[in-house]
């Protein structure tokens, strides 16, 4: 059992959950389908318009799931002080941060895996023809959301009015990574431009990084009793 | 009572150097009001809105140095545990509050008679709007918070936080309105521009400095108030319940 065992454990344990009560599939699957619902009709018929914002849309939607199914993950250890025997563990703390942010990722990539052909169908714009950047960017897009959501819904998971408090915390932090997605994101779908999309890709990768360090250094601080 | 436990003193006296800052403070304030509004030049490009320049700037840069000391304090609080850490560490995030306000105020003052809007999704005030918004939230968690320790913990990792967000937010702010990020940074940020008139940046130097005095002198007071209210909390704690009406006044 290396350092990173009890990592896969949690991240594994986190999706068995998911899988067997898909508790965070109902609430943000068809939440978000409506919020890009939502979108289109608030932007109108006007199908030039439409397109020009799909990337923003499905970035918007992903952001808004990301906050709720981040929430649940901890919402779920609440029942029966589950998060208090994790932390009984002699594991590092940060192992179980690094293991429900996998478990956050893939279920977030998940959801922009669907929502991502539900947008191009309902925006009306073709997916184009770079298929392995545009998964790139939606990998460390989602990544980068994970990131911040998983680390400020710990902080907040035991606290008052948590639900609204979440999105108040990490919306401003996710700035950036909204911005170089929905950039990226463009450039790949809208102008078929693999340069203008990489410098984007880039922001997104080096912002990963930064908070994969940064938050993983001081996570045990948000946790600890 | 507990003077073994309590490693803070509530009532310090008031030394008199802290009256001397406050006095100094106020003179340069004004002096530099004077500067700005009296001695200064309109500007060949900005006209008299140079004078609004020389306030805005001063917060904006105040803003930012308090950002990084209320971080600096938070880390020092997460490596040593000194509760003083923490009172340090607030009140400065308090006083960046303050002059992100101001900031953005200034900053919208100044776009109204130049650009005919309140609002322009400028990058410097799109990064003190989110700033702002990472500030506030730092204070809307600390209240809801009531253990003491725990309060502290989760101020200083948002403090960090807020601070590790700035570089990325710049960018983004940076880059919202172009298409493709830029390869440089330009970081003549203060308005003025080079080949200005040397006076107008030394009176913009003034008023930084004067700001930035005075941000000290209300930094002292707040921790001050700050130690007094660790004090009496630590008292109320060791106090037996029968005797707390002594203390609660």
């Amino acid at each position: 059992m290396n350092d990173f065992t009890p990592v896969l454990l949690i991240a594994g344990k986190d999706i068995r959950q998911e899988l067997r009560s898909r508790a965070i599939t109902v609430a943000t699957l068809f939440f978000a389908a409506i919020t890009l619902v939502i979108l289109a009709f608030a932007v109108g018929s006007d199908e030039a318009i439409l397109t020009q914002i799909a990337p923003g849309a499905l970035w918007v939607a992903l952001a808004f799931a990301g906050v709720i199914s981040a929430a649940q993950s901890y919402a779920a250890e609440g029942e029966e002080n589950a998060f208090e025997q994790l932390l009984l563990y002699p594991i590092p703390r940060a192992s179980i941060y690094l293991g429900k942010l996998i478990s956050n990722w893939v279920y977030m990539g998940f959801l922009a895996l669907i929502l991502l052909p539900t947008t191009a169908v309902l925006f009306d714009l073709p997916l184009g023809s770079h298929r392995g950047a545009l998964l790139l960017t939606l990998a460390l897009g989602t990544l980068g959301f994970a990131l911040i959501a998983t680390f400020y819904a710990a902080l907040t998971a035991n606290l008052r009015a948590r639900d609204s408090l979440l999105p108040v915390l990490m919306f401003p932090v996710v700035v950036p990574i909204l911005l170089a997605a929905v950039r990226a994101t463009t450039s790949l779908m809208q102008f078929g431009n693999l340069e203008m999309a990489s410098d984007w890709i880039q922001l997104l990768a080096g912002f990963d990084l930064a908070y994969l360090v940064v938050c993983t250094a001081i996570f045990r601080f948000v946790v600890d009793e | 009572m507990s003077s073994d436990r309590t490693t803070t003193h509530p009532l310090r006296p008031r030394p008199l150097w802290l009256n001397l800052l406050a006095a100094a403070s106020l003179l340069l304030v004004g002096a530099g009001f004077y500067l700005g509004l009296v001695v200064s030049p309109p500007d060949v490009n900005q006209g008299e809105l140079i004078r609004i320049m020389y306030a805005h700037v001063s917060a904006a840069w105040v803003c930012f140095l308090a950002v990084i000391i209320a971080a600096v304090y938070g880390m020092l609080y997460l490596w040593k545990g000194r509760p003083m850490d923490d009172v340090r560490g607030t009140a400065h995030a308090e006083l960046a509050t303050i002059f992100a306000g101001l900031t953005i105020i200034g900053g919208m003052t100044y776009s109204k008679p130049t650009l005919n809007t309140f609002w322009t999704w400028d990058a410097k005030l799109t990064l003190t709007a989110l700033l702002f918004a990472l500030l506030v939230g730092y204070f809307v968690v600390r209240g809801l918070i009531d253990d003491r320790d725990r309060r502290a913990r989760v101020s200083a990792v948002v403090a960090i936080i807020v601070l590790a967000s700035l570089p990325f937010n710049w960018m983004a702010a940076e880059w919202f309105r172009t298409l493709h990020p830029a390869k440089s940074f330009d970081v003549s940020a203060s308005g003025v521009s080079d080949s200005a008139d040397p006076i107008f940046r030394w009176i913009l130097l003034f008023n930084v400095f004067a700001v930035a005095v005075t941000y000290v002198w209300f930094s002292i007071e707040r921790i001050r108030i700050g130690r007094a209210q660790v004090g009496l909390e630590e008292q109320r704690e060791t106090t037996p319940v029968t005797m707390r009406e002594a203390i609660d006044v």
